[in-house]
């Protein structure tokens, strides 16, 4: 078992544990938010604006901000990043609001402009890193797919304070956020606020996703976002129920996730999104069981 | 002109709405309603009957605040639309397939979305809330399913809960949007009686919106057709079968006769007595100035 040797070997430990516990902390608000973005169709603007962050990975690093582990670099990254995202996130929702532009179709486009932005700018500093001598930026399997050496306790402190913070607002709007999730169109009529729910959603999910993007991969970090919700809604109609099974999901798939990609020595990326998979297999299979067995 | 002793709880006066060029794409003309006065006082059924497409949604937004820029002038309760969704004056019915089915909320918690708008975050939902929210669904007769998840009632029991949810702000005034789509005889009979209790009983101004004649004849006791602009106001006594025979004939002159119709509206401006023919008599002040002028400017 090499995951037991990696959370206990004196020299590995550490690193590990600060991977475990931004992985927890990232199932947290992802787990959450998957909920909202199953419910409202958002699954879609989610890989947008996971991908857009590869164009920002790219910039980053032919700026030079980013090369390094020091929290100075971890933060501008960050920024870069935040920037690309956000924009892509209410990009996309200034597009689909206009009628006649079809989101699906703006999507497709961010999505993949950011992606050959983000290989090429990749390239280029990596070829510039090569002649000056300064810290070459990572590999790009490792952006796509995500990787636990990148993966430090500062990450662990910003997945932390984004799990407090999407967990603290998500708290806070919840009575409109909710009306706003089930009746878009009505919400407003009864005094609620409408359109600024989405926008505020889209924003903690970019953000969200932004903090994810590092340890489970550009391409596949939306997952997180997703599979959780849809295996809880499999699974149960009540909505704390659903919110606490999604909950669950996350963490039972990050934690199984984190140990395949230690066992098999993969990225993180493809084995939590395996794991969350057969779940939803399971959970396919539980739904339609209990549910013949509700009709008789 | 007589004092009133408190405003109607619906006026339009020469109410217009364009929509902005692009928002239709191929379409010849956006203007969705044009030279619109209507008149609803305080404990009244009024229903506006009209196509689709002819302007009905949009006469509710406005109603409801929800659309800015119009020409004229409209006031809810007396004051300005906006206000009045603030203070929660109108409780609105929407035609029932806006909502997201799939959402694991119960019935009960559907009612308590809208009862709970304004309450500041940090405050539970204290027992004030509960009991309002069970007020409610027990009001419309929901209360044996109010624990049943949203998307597994029928189209009826729907229904109910979304008289229920838009009765949670104690509104003075129910505006319902198509309220008869998808449901069977039966229960658009409940559906009637249930407009009659609440007006008979809770003083609720009712306003229907519909293109069905059925639905609007059995619940209504004015009837207003709405094809861009209203072509017939008022039927005084209640719903005579010549009155619904009048009314239906302009339904389907609406959907199929336009250039008739224009030439009609043009005649009752023209002719303002023509228009008391139709029963323009027991307003408090003369709006056809408002409607003719509105209407051909």
């Amino acid at each position: 078992m090499r995951t037991i040797e990696y959370l206990t070997s004196p020299d590995l430990a550490s690193a590990f544990w600060a991977v475990v516990v931004t992985g927890l902390m990232i199932a947290l608000f992802a787990g959450a938010l998957s909920v909202l973005v199953v419910v409202k169709r958002l699954a879609f603007i989610g890989q947008g604006v996971s991908h857009a962050a590869f164009g920002g990975v790219g910039l980053a690093y032919l700026i030079g901000v980013g090369a390094g582990n020091g929290v100075g670099a971890g933060l501008g990254l960050l920024a870069v990043l935040l920037a690309f995202s956000l924009a892509a996130a209410l990009g996309i929702a200034w597009l689909g609001e206009r009628s006649g532009a079809r989101t699906d179709t703006a999507i497709g486009i961010v999505l993949a402009v950011s992606m050959a932005l983000g290989f090429v700018l990749l390239r280029e500093a990596g070829a510039r890193a090569a002649v000056t001598g300064s810290p070459a930026p990572p590999a790009i399997e490792g952006v796509l797919f995500g990787s636990v050496a990148s993966v430090s306790w500062f990450d662990a402190g910003l997945a932390a304070v984004t799990c407090l913070g999407v967990l603290g607002v998500l708290f806070l709007v919840r009575r409109p956020m909710l009306f706003w999730a089930f009746d878009e169109r009505v919400c407003e009529a009864f005094g609620a606020p409408g359109n600024r729910m989405r926008i505020l959603l889209l924003c903690l999910l970019a953000i969200a996703v932004v903090v994810t993007v590092k340890l489970a991969g550009v391409v596949l970090a939306t997952a997180l976002f997703v599979l959780p919700g849809a295996i809880a809604l499999r699974l149960a109609d009540r909505l704390w129920v659903v919110v606490g099974l999604a909950l669950a999901a996350a963490v039972v798939g990050m934690l199984g996730g984190l140990v395949v990609s230690f066992e098999l020595d993969l990225q993180v990326g493809p084995g939590v999104v395996l794991v969350l998979a057969g779940m939803y297999a399971i959970a396919l299979g539980v739904g339609a069981g209990t549910r013949r067995l509700a009709t008789g | 002109m007589p004092e009133t002793p408190q405003p109607p709880a619906l006026e339009f006066h020469g109410v217009g709405y364009t929509y902005p060029g692009a928002a239709i794409a191929g379409a010849q003309s956006a203007e969705a309603i044009r030279g619109v006065t209507l008149d609803v006082r305080v404990g009244e059924r009024v229903g506006i009957l009209g196509p689709n497409g002819g302007g009905k949604s949009t006469l509710l937004k406005i109603a409801l605040g929800l659309l800015d820029g119009y020409d004229g002038e409209v006031r809810v309760f007396g004051r300005s639309p906006a206000q009045a969704r603030r203070d929660g004056l109108v409780g609105y019915v929407p035609q029932r397939v806006e909502a997201e089915l799939g959402f694991p909320v119960s019935a009960r918690q559907v009612v308590q979305m809208a009862a709970t708008v304004g309450v500041p975050a940090w405050r539970p939902s204290g027992a004030g809330v509960r009991a309002r929210v069970d007020e409610c669904l027990e009001m419309v007769g929901a209360a044996d399913f109010a624990s049943r998840a949203i998307g597994k009632l029928s189209g009826g029991q729907l229904q109910r809960v979304m008289i229920a949810r838009a009765l949670a702000r104690e509104p003075r005034m129910l505006m319902l949007d198509e309220p008869t789509v998808g449901i069977d005889a039966a229960g658009q009979e409940r559906f009637a009686s249930l407009v009659e209790r609440l007006n008979k009983g809770l003083g609720l101004t009712i306003v229907v919106v519909s293109h069905d004649l059925r639905t609007i004849a059995t619940s209504c006791d004015r009837v207003a057709c709405l094809r861009r602009t209203l072509h017939y106001h008022d039927a005084p006594g209640g719903l005579t079968p010549a009155v619904l025979a009048e009314v239906f004939s302009h339904d389907i002159e609406a959907v199929f006769g336009e250039v008739h119709i224009d030439a009609h509206a043009a005649a009752d401006c023209d002719d303002p007595s023509h228009q008391h023919h139709h029963g323009h008599h027991h307003h408090d002040h003369d709006d056809n100035d408002h409607e003719c002028g509105g209407g051909h400017p």
